[in-house]
């Protein structure tokens, strides 16, 4: 379970994320959405401790990840908005190095690449270099890294930016298939085809939590509204 | 694998397939290469050993490559957003740096082992008959501190490449801190503060690395490297965490983590002082580097002597000489320093640049391009440095500066055409004379012809220097009661007898009586430098007036030879017994000879007679002396302290080797062309093929 509490991060001169404080329980994948700059990217650096916010805490079955980042950092996986890879290597030879680094043991490194390239279906990629790839399959590797060792929660920025229709259809499918063992927090614009999968949407607007609406036993266009709604400052 | 390992196998993996560290590399050997086969050109017949040559071709140009090939490792996560990829992994800052930097320094060592290998290939391909597998062991001290800097350097390319997104900024600034930044800091103190300049010798990057290359290791050294790269990574750590804190609240954060780098600076410095102070040296003996080996006699001599000497070395910095100067005076230092004897200090005052030092000097008579030994505010003793440096003379120096003074007397013979103290001119004796008066010997003469002219009871001993007229049978006389220690209570008399091309006959009979008789000789028949000359060189082990000069040599002009008399023999036991010695020969003829009486003798309270002959005058007068580098000053001293008693020794130091290739000047052409031109080219053609063929082939 992830507790998120109180949470405020500023940059130098704008204050943007103030008081944001949820709760995502075993099984939900939350979507995180607001309009641009109210600082979904921003809460999803923090999530991620690539930030250290001004204040709160950040907790993952008791692992709080400003006392023990390190601890913290094993439960998560995190995808960025703009997928950063290492260009000079093929993707098994990414994985590889991915999953070492986050401290696997070399007998199990084989099956989780080879259940995270199931999953994202990487298998017709895996001796091809990363250079070489599609932005949409450059994103695939990055989700696969993300979910690699099945953190107990993964944090996916702006996944489906820069997807056409099909692509976004099969991120879909591969995040649905991710929640099965983790949970998933993603930020995007793309609510309808997120309300898809998502089981909550937090809306974000000016830096706070101003609308939680959980999607279920809703219709996906009812969903979709509710949340423009909330979106343009009405009621969720 | 742990997070640190895989960080270095990325790392080494990701800097190796770019084709600006293929460059880097190439040009690293290119450049060491060029200024090896210089200095190799530059230092024929001088003492620098090899090791020493290629640490200080290499040593300049190792900050360039650890620059370049640090540049990227972090600049491009920065710049790629990798950074924050990696920052959300469950792997500490620490970790990655420490991968980032194995990374760096791994690839530099890879560059420094192929400059080392190459050099051995092509120097035993070009110069065989010069160099010996054996001497690689030689290399180990440079290639040790090499090692130590390099990881110094990588690790300040790691935390410059951690601040900037921009590689080439990040190179930049690595090299300035790395290259200009001490050097301008270094010339600044040596030029502009009076002070600085006379504290500090040659360029310390450069002295370590001629230090090492010489066999001189400072642990205080290594210590220092170490904790200033443990300073750089505690840096780059800090740095990379700085990028978590970029909250508007979190000033305090950022400014502890600023303040944890100054105090990490701060504490660095302070352990390198602590470090510096408790330096423990230790002298390995490296091939083809004698300089920094000392022997027992100078471990002694240091030890016993006490107080403080200050060495001022009065040379101008431009000088060949000034780098050899400071590094034997570095050892001889920290030799001294190791014996807890006499404390020394040296100091550097340049000709040009320290003008009120130098005027100083120079209104006392030193002469430029000098070492001068002070104790408190007097100069006791100025050593040329054209006549010879080394340990012998130094040591000898200093033991005379840190004895105390013993007053006794000289005594000269007159009358004979000998050869006089007072004569300042190329066929006198003035400079050994002040010698002697500096050990504390008065010079007084006396006329063994005239009644009047007494022996004193306070004459050390007697010297007949190059007598040409014949003494008469009362000068004899006199000259043997003198001998048996008639009149003087304390027993028998010191002798010590110059010949000038031959022994008058009333000499020649005194010595044949006490043993020593004299022969003419060929010179031609010898190791000659000028026709007449002979160089002797073989120095008996068992005599106190030989014993220190193995490996040295004495150059005597037309010398009488000697051997012993059928009286040597006579009294076989107690205060009669005579024994002679051969102590100077050139093959099997003998140039110097000495006998003593009563020195085993029941009473040792005794004063045994002695006799030291020597076959030429001219080997210490004023123009031999002056003229050539060799043994014939220290041997006179030391028969002279013999002979009077003085029995310390002075130290023996070791011949110094000098540096002979034996290559030709083609040779020459063809090593420096083929490891500085054709090995790089080769090098990076094939890892820029790899590089190409890894990057399509997949």
């Amino acid at each position: 379970m992830l507790e998120v509490r109180n949470i405020a991060f500023s940059y130098r001169t704008k204050e943007v994320l103030k008081d944001v404080s949820f709760v995502v329980s075993p099984g939900e994948t939350v979507c995180i959405v607001g309009d641009n700059g109210v600082g979904k990217s921003t809460l999803m650096r923090v999530l991620a401790t690539v930030l250290m916010p001004d204040g709160g805490s950040i907790r993952i079955d008791g692992k709080d990840a400003l006392r023990n980042p390190v601890r913290y950092r094993r439960e998560i996986g995190f995808l960025q908005e703009d997928p950063a890879l290492y260009d000079d290597m093929t993707v098994k030879d990414y994985l590889t190095y991915r999953a070492r680094l986050k401290g696997e043991p070399d007998k199990r490194i084989r099956r989780r690449i080879g259940e995270a390239s199931e999953v994202c279906r990487l298998r017709a990629l895996m001796a091809r270099q990363i250079r070489n790839l599609s932005f949409g399959d450059k994103k695939r590797v990055a989700l696969a890294d993300a979910m690699l060792l099945r953190p107990r929660v993964v944090l996916l920025d702006d996944v489906l930016a820069g997807l056409d229709c099909s692509m976004r259809e099969a991120a879909g499918e591969i995040i649905s298939s991710v929640a099965a063992f983790s949970n998933v927090i993603v930020t995007g614009h793309e609510i309808a085809d997120l309300a898809k999968w998502t089981t909550r949407f937090i809306v974000l607007g000016s830096g706070r939590i101003t609308a939680s609406i959980s999607t279920a036993g809703m219709e996906c266009s009812s969903v979709v509204s509710r949340v423009e709604a909330a979106l343009k400052g009405g009621e969720a | 694998m742990s997070p640190v390992g895989v960080t270095f196998r990325r790392t080494f993996g990701m800097i190796s397939g770019l084709y600006v560290t293929a460059l880097s590399v190439a040009g690293f050997l290119a450049a060491s290469a060029a200024l090896f086969a210089f200095n190799l050109d530059m230092g024929e017949g001088g003492l620098s050993s090899l090791a020493s040559l290629w640490a200080l071709s290499v040593a300049p140009v190792l900050p360039v490559l650890a620059a370049l090939a640090g540049m990227e490792v972090w600049s491009d996560e920065l710049k790629t957003g990798r950074i924050d990829i990696l920052l959300s992994s469950p792997v500490s800052e620490k970790d990655l740096v420490k991968g980032k930097f194995w990374g760096v320094w791994a690839l530099t060592m890879v560059a420094l082992s192929i400059s080392l290998v190459s050099a051995f290939v092509f120097l035993d391909f070009y110069a065989p008959s010069f160099f010996e597998v054996s001497s690689l062991w030689g290399f180990i001290p440079a290639f040790t501190l090499l090692a130590f800097q390099s990881a110094l350097w990588s690790a300040v390319a790691v935390a410059a490449s951690a601040v900037f997104r921009n590689a080439a900024g990040a190179a930049a600034t690595t090299i300035f801190i790395l290259v200009a930044f001490p050097r301008v800091i270094w010339l600044a103190l040596s030029h502009w503060t009076r002070g600085g300049r006379i504290v500090l010798g040659d360029f310390p990057l450069d002295a370590h690395a001629f230090d090492f290359a010489s066999g001189l290791l400072g642990v205080g050294t290594l210590f220092s490297y170490a904790i200033l790269t443990f300073f750089a990574l505690f840096a780059a750590e800090r740095v990379v965490a700085f990028r978590r804190f970029r909250g508007r609240r979190q000033r305090l954060q950022r400014f502890s983590m600023g303040l944890s780098i100054v105090l990490g600076f701060v504490l660095s410095f302070l352990a390198i002082s602590l470090a510096s102070r408790m330096d423990l040296s230790l002298d390995m003996s490296v091939a083809g580097s004698g300089e920094t080996r000392f022997s027992p006699g100078t471990r002694e001599i240091l030890s016993r002597a006490h107080g403080s000497i200050s060495i001022t070395v009065f040379l101008e910095r431009s000088d060949p000489q000034f780098r050899h100067v400071g590094h034997f005076l570095r050892s001889l230092k920290r030799e001294a320093d190791s014996t807890g004897g006499v404390v020394l200090e040296i100091k550097y005052v340049d000709p040009i640049l320290d003008t009120g030092e130098a005027l100083r000097l120079v209104r006392a008579g030193v002469e430029k391009a000098s070492l001068v030994f002070e104790r408190g505010e007097r100069i006791a003793h100025v050593l040329r440095i054209a006549d010879g440096y080394g340990e012998r003379e130094c040591v000898a120096l200093i033991e005379r500066m840190a004895s105390p003074l013993i007053r006794s007397s000289v005594y000269w013979t007159v009358g004979h055409g000998e050869a006089s103290f007072g004569n300042y001119a190329f066929d006198g004796l003035s400079d050994i004379a002040r010698n002697l008066a500096l050990d504390g010997y008065e010079h007084k003469t006396v006329n063994l012809a005239d009644s009047a002219s007494q022996i004193g009871s306070d004459c050390a001993l007697l010297i007949v220097a190059g007598a040409r007229t014949d003494f008469s049978a009362r000068e004899i006389e006199r000259l043997g009661a003198y001998l048996e220690g008639q009149g003087d209570s304390n027993g028998g008399g010191r002798l010590l007898v110059l010949a000038d091309r031959a022994l008058t006959r009333g000499m020649e009979n005194l010595l044949s009586r006490w043993g020593i008789l004299s022969e003419k000789i060929h010179a031609s028949q010898f190791p000659t430098v000028s026709g007449t000359d002979v160089v002797a060189s073989q120095f008996s082990e068992s005599h106190p007036v030989s014993r220190p000069f193995q490996g040295y040599q004495v150059v005597l002009e037309t010398p009488v030879a000697f051997k012993p008399s059928a009286m040597a023999t006579e009294g076989s036991t107690g205060a009669d017994r005579k024994k002679y010695s051969d102590i100077l020969s050139a093959g099997k003829t003998c140039f110097a000879a000495a006998v003593e009486r009563g020195g085993n003798g029941k009473d040792l309270a005794i004063r045994p007679t002695r006799i030291v002959a020597i076959g030429d005058v001219g080997f210490v007068l004023n123009g031999k002396l002056r003229s050539s580098a060799n043994a014939n000053r220290d041997f006179f001293l030391n028969a002279v302290k013999y002979l009077s008693g003085r029995d310390s020794l002075p130290a023996s130091g070791s011949e110094a080797s000098r540096l002979v290739t034996g290559m030709t000047r083609s040779d020459r052409a063809s090593f420096a062309m083929a490891s500085a031109l054709w090995l790089p080219i080769g090098l990076f053609a094939l890892q820029a093929l790899l590089i190409a063929r890894r990057r399509r082939g997949k």
